[in-house]
């Protein structure tokens, strides 16, 4: 079967998985607002000490990204063969990411080794422990949900973000590279990702899967910004 | 439960439609500069007409409360008014702070003593009136029921309500948020009766579900009237001041709407769609008319591939809207466009309905399914 017909027998399982990860994407968006690091910023009163915390807290998950997507590619078999190249050229993409942050960490005046040597913070590790242990399991095809809500941060909302921090605390473009790069290309990364579903979504199975991962990647990300400095 | 059914529908718009360049006749004259603002607006939001129940002198012969009994007296018309033991209105502004709608147009429908409900919001407060009619019904408690929606903003935004006030800059124009409703909103009332049985001649709409959400969990008031804002954006209610003068002078008493707010509420709104078609309560591909309070063209580029690749895109052809014609009139807004589509000629026993009803007030979204029963004949 060729990938365009595979891709027209799936369509209404893929809508599924679209319409699930929707929801599952406005939720956590919305849902947000409520975190207070993010409250702060999108009313205009974010320190700069909440912009290092940030920075800091997410060096740590961002640092595992392209090792947790490379163990899932490891762990695709002979079936998902093109996804399994997808997933290496993602993690080729990014994983060198982290030392923007460090950078826009220096930048917006902070020391390099404090960056270097905080450690995870309790979402953190929930979040990097579920996203290693499902890596970990044969054929993980739940890992596109959790890429998905990943992925979507950078597409959706780093760009605004990135600006509101630049404006907030009149930093130079130096200090908010990581967001604004996320901001700008993620938008191919998402293209990508529309692909990488329509491959992955063969069962009905699959598509509550990659699903529900999102909604659980949801959660423990939100939960990684409400434990901000929290070890 | 009982079924129930919408068996006639009224409205009524005051006046003859107002074009857009003599609206500011009617809302009266802020400066050139508002009026450009307005130009902008209007480019943006497509209306091309809309009624006034204000008079250019700032007089009216109009309540809110009549506007929406000379509907539910055009509703009464097609019925045994004996039949009709409840009545629920829906508006954003009241006439009166106290009492409620419902009382006041109870008293100028003509109708004997009867169950009521003043139901207060925004736009999604006609959802909430058309739920609580058709539960009345549906429930037995009686045989028929009225809905009515009304609206007179108009009237707030003459320019004695700003002039004067804080809100107001030294150029003569208002903030955005403050300026954009003057060009959007207008007057207008209608009423649907909601009966234990479908009409005896003609088409009714059998209401198969009303669901209505509200997420002020995650949203902040966007839609106001009646707050004094702090400098750092809080919401002071106008009555926990130094008293109602104070209040005016702060601006209180203004609308005003949160543009950017509400882009944000859009996603929502559509996620509330997409849990719906996963309930089975909504199948895209089945609804023949979508009746939306907002127009297709102001759901950005995303949202359309958002909900396209989700499938759960309504192709526009379905699309049903009268806002071009008959502005935004709020509450009254969806029954307004249900009495259109059942006087249209074009509704076929056995079509599906899909009504959606976003508020931006603090979030709330409501949708409702109708199917069409009856004859043509």
């Amino acid at each position: 079967m060729t990938v365009v017909e595979r891709i027209e027998d799936n369509g209404v399982l893929v809508e599924r998985t679209h319409r699930g990860l929707a929801q599952v994407w406005i939720d956590f968006e919305s849902a947000l607002v409520q975190v207070p690091v993010i409250a702060r910023l999108t009313t205009g009163k974010l320190r700069r000490e909440d912009y290092l915390a940030l920075l800091r807290n997410l060096r740590q998950q961002v640092v595992e990204g392209s090792r947790w997507i490379s163990r899932a590619a490891s762990n695709l078999g002979p079936e998902h063969e093109e996804l399994r190249s997808l997933f290496v050229r993602h993690a080729v993409a990014e994983h060198r990411d982290y030392r923007l942050l460090e950078q826009n960490y220096v930048a917006a005046g902070g020391a390099l080794e404090d960056i270097l040597s905080a450690r995870k913070n309790i979402g953190s590790e929930a979040l990097s422990a579920f996203l290693y242990q499902t890596a970990s399991k044969p054929d993980p095809l739940g890992m596109l949900g959790a890429m998905f809500v990943i992925e979507g941060l950078g597409e959706r909302l780093a760009l605004p973000w990135s600006q509101a921090i630049q404006a907030q605390l009149g930093l130079g473009k130096e200090a908010v590279s990581f967001l604004a790069y996320h901001g700008a290309n993620d938008g191919d990364h998402l293209d990508m990702f529309d692909h990488a579903l329509a491959l992955a979504v063969r069962d009905a199975d699959t598509a509550d899967e990659i699903v529900r991962h999102a909604r659980i990647v949801a959660r423990l990300y939100r939960l990684q910004l409400e434990e901000l400095d929290h070890v | 439960m009982q079924p129930v059914y919408v068996t006639a529908s009224a409205q009524c718009l005051p006046g003859a439609p107002v074009g857009n360049d003599a609206m500011v006749d009617y809302i009266g004259r802020l400066s050139p500069e508002a009026e450009r603002l307005g130009r902008l607006t209007l480019r943006q939001n497509r209306i091309r007409g809309r009624h006034y129940a204000i008079r250019p002198d700032g007089g009216s012969d109009w309540t809110v409360a009549r506007l929406a009994a000379q509907a539910v007296r055009s509703v009464l018309a097609e019925t045994d008014p004996r039949r009709v033991g409840f009545l629920a209105t829906a508006t954003t502004q009241n006439d009166l702070l106290v009492p409620g709608l419902a009382s006041g147009v109870h008293a100028e429908s003509g109708l004997p003593p009867i169950e009521v409900a003043s139901l207060q919001s925004v736009c999604a407060s006609s959802m909430m009136a058309f739920k609580a009619a058709a539960l009345q019904v549906a429930a037995g408690e009686h045989r028929a029921a009225i809905v009515a929606g009304a609206e007179f903003s108009s009237r707030y935004f003459r320019p004695g309500h700003y002039l004067g006030t804080d809100t107001m800059r030294a150029d003569g124009t208002l903030p955005g948020d403050a300026e954009f409703l003057r060009w959007t909103l207008s007057d207008g009332a209608a009423a649907l009766l909601i009966e234990d049985k479908p009409a005896e001649q003609g088409l009714s709409l059998r209401v198969d579900w009303i669901s209505l959400r509200s997420f002020a969990d995650r949203f902040a008031p966007c839609m106001t009237g009646g707050a004094v804002r702090g400098p750092d954006g809080t919401l002071t209610p106008w009555s926990l001041g130094e008293g109602a003068p104070d209040a005016a002078r702060a601006g209180a008493f203004q609308l005003r709407q949160d543009i950017d707010a509400l882009y944000r509420m859009l996603p929502v709104w559509m996620g509330e769609f997409m849990r719906l078609v996963d309930e089975g309560r909504i199948d895209p591909q089945a609804v023949d008319w979508f009746l939306c309070h907002f127009s297709a063209h102001s759901l950005r580029e995303e949202m359309v591939k958002l909900a396209t690749r989700a499938g759960c895109m309504i192709p526009e052809e379905r699309w049903f809207t009268n806002i071009y014609d008959k502005g935004n009139v709020g509450a009254a807004a969806i029954f307004l466009m249900i009495d259109d589509l059942m006087r249209s000629g074009r509704l076929r026993p056995g079509q599906r309905i899909l009504c959606a009803v976003p508020e931006s007030g603090q979030c709330i979204m409501a949708y409702a399914g109708l199917t069409v029963v009856g004859d043509t004949k």
